[in-house]
């Protein structure tokens, strides 16, 4: 079964600890991803990781800052570095100035495509250019941004099929015109759906939705349908009527 | 890296100084453009230039055929953004657009996704939507564009299924969309007709040869845009298994060719092909000389008044409509001679570009 969870930084922005607990009330949860897409966020986050309760996932990633603010990128670099190895670090191409530097992450580098806001790493050409400077690099592909860059999914579609032995795992929401984060919609399940037979059953998923603390185990139900290979024809006949 | 015409050019040891002097001069228009748009940068919109700046064709007498794609909710500001945009594009661009509104205003991309043929779609939405597919570059929002451009091939391509049974073939003409660029052709064609039946001839002589030349190859650029999946199959194309994957990934090849220029597309064919290069040269030479035509500012200024009863007479219209014919025949050549033309285009024209 496909492990599938939240981001903490979904369920509770800038407090991992209880997005954390928030999941704990839903058995199926198998996956998370710890956010310190802040940077402030990130020396709580690693000073408290060999402490952290994660025994009962069996895939834990860790978001890295979207921007360098408080931080440089040295010593994001450095505190990242401290975490587990065997969680992958999920970053923006925006904070990679010093390759050399990032490069040495090898495959824990999972470089994420990004939203029609950013500058790189939104198109398949434009991801292609850092997987050439990230040759090691995994790949993250969030469905949302690729669904605002394109909804018809031919770029989430031509993504999968070109950087698809890189993939790691799956960021999952519905992204609106300014970037934000929600909870997916009718017209974003059949979307999304048209993917599931391109995502490996092993493949994580992390929902990025946010939402109301009464809506995520309908958010993780909905999410895990949507992605469901068994149920792609379901999908397809809701889609094409 | 070389362009497709450049590559030609030097492959036929030939020197269309005019093609090279008008590419030139649009691109250093758009930058110019395009940085004096940036502040007005926005997810929501796309400002987007057609006509000869989004063939690549432009020269210092053209006009800029722009409009305000609005993709996402409305908001009454846009009226005043569509009008600072037309501020900063005339005080680079400063001849005026035309008067038919179909340019330098507000378009919102649900009319050219939802109103495609069918009792709502207009003459107006129609041209917006082939020049938009056709001939078109951003100044602002480049995803924007592509986004609206990739919803409406979707109609065209995803939206539009044969009956497929199993262990058919997947269909690689898109036939809705095809009939939609034959029909803005012969709407083009008609709407000239129109106008002079109307009496309004200001201008006819240069909507004339413009007619001849780069509508036609407007529509020369439509075909093999319809045609890609046969004369440029990518490799993902092969990759499909499903029939939902194929046409995702034929609209997306189809995408591709809407920023490549039309001149750019003929050239890649006729590189690509053992046409014959007396051919090629024909049909480039005819249109270097009507790109160096319309770049004098005396020849287009005579073509602009010249009168319709006195056009017979008229040496510089009638050495333009001749060399139009030069460029006819070269099109009728590539399309539909089998032994100066190009093979697969002969058999795609055959099959579907008339019946």
């Amino acid at each position: 079964m496909r492990p599938i969870g939240f981001s903490t930084g979904a369920l509770a922005k800038g407090d991992f600890e209880r997005g954390l607990r928030l999941q704990a009330d839903l058995p199926e949860v198998r996956a998370v991803e710890l956010s310190a897409l802040r940077d402030h966020e990130l020396p709580a986050l690693a000073k408290a990781a060999a402490e952290l309760a994660l025994f009962r996932f069996q895939y834990v990633s860790v978001h890295a800052p979207s921007k360098l603010g408080t931080l440089g990128e040295l010593a994001i670099f450095e505190l990242l570095k401290q975490l587990p190895a065997a969680w992958p670090i999920v970053v923006h191409p925006e904070i990679l100035q010093s390759p050399e530097l990032w490069r040495s992450l090898g495959s824990r580098l999972c470089i994420e495509n990004m939203d029609n806001r950013k500058t790189a790493g939104r198109t398949v050409p434009e991801l292609r250019r850092q997987f050439e400077i990230f040759p090691e690099a995994s790949f993250c592909l969030d469905v949302g941004h690729a669904q605002q860059i394109d909804p018809t999914m031919a770029v989430a579609i031509l993504m999968l099929l070109e950087f698809g032995p890189r993939l790691r795992q799956l960021h999952v929401s519905e992204v609106g015109p300014k970037g934000e984060h929600r909870a997916l919609g009718a017209m974003a399940k059949a979307a999304y759906s048209r993917l599931a037979s391109h995502v490996p059953e092993s493949c994580p998923i992390i929902i990025e939705s946010v939402i109301a603390v009464k809506a995520i185990a309908a958010e993780f139900e909905a999410i895990s349908r949507v992605f469901d290979q068994s149920l792609v024809e379901a999908h397809r006949s809701f889609a094409f009527g | 890296m070389t362009s497709a015409v450049e590559d030609l050019e030097a492959a036929l040891g030939a020197d269309w100084k005019a093609i090279r002097a008008a590419r030139a001069w649009t691109a250093e228009t758009l930058t110019t453009l395009r940085e004096g748009l940036a502040s007005l940068e926005d997810p929501g919109y796309s400002v987007v230039i057609t006509g000869s700046y989004g063939r690549g064709e432009a020269t210092r007498g053209s006009d800029a055929d722009w409009f305000l794609l609005v993709d996402g909710p409305s908001n009454p500001e846009h009226i005043r953004v569509a009008k600072e945009i037309g501020r900063r594009i005339k005080s680079v661009v400063r001849k005026e657009t035309g008067t038919t509104k179909t340019f330098a205003d507000i378009v919102a991309s649900h009319d050219l996704v939802h109103y495609i043929a069918g009792t709502r779609d207009t003459n107006l939405n129609l041209t917006r939507r082939i020049l938009l597919l056709s001939e078109s570059t951003y100044l602002t929002g480049q995803l924007v564009r592509e986004k609206v451009v990739r919803n409406v091939l979707n109609r065209y391509v995803f939206f539009d299924r044969s009956v497929h049974a199993p262990g058919d073939e997947f269909v690689r003409i898109p036939h809705f969309l095809l009939n939609d660029i034959v029909r803005y052709w012969r709407t083009m064609a008609s709407d000239f007709a129109s106008k002079m039946w109307e009496g309004d001839r200001t201008g006819w002589g240069i909507r004339n040869i413009k007619l001849r030349f780069s509508r036609k190859l407007l529509f020369v650029g439509g075909l093999l845009s319809s045609f890609a999946g046969e004369l440029f199959p990518s490799a993902a194309l092969g990759q499909a298994t499903t029939e939902d994957d194929f046409l995702t990934l034929l609209a997306d090849l189809v995408c591709e060719q809407t920023s490549i220029s039309p001149l750019d597309q003929l050239a890649r064919v006729l590189l690509n092909s053992p046409v014959a290069p007396e051919l090629a040269q024909q049909i480039f030479s005819a249109y270097e000389i009507f790109l160096d035509a319309l770049s004098q500012d005396d020849v287009r200024e005579k073509l602009e008044h010249v009168k319709f009863e006195q056009a017979a007479g008229d040496e510089t219209y009638h050495r333009l409509r001749i060399e139009s014919r030069n460029f006819r025949h070269g099109i009728n050549d590539l399309f539909f001679d089998p032994k100066k033309g190009h093979e697969v285009l002969i058999k795609l024209i055959r099959n579907v570009g008339v019946f």
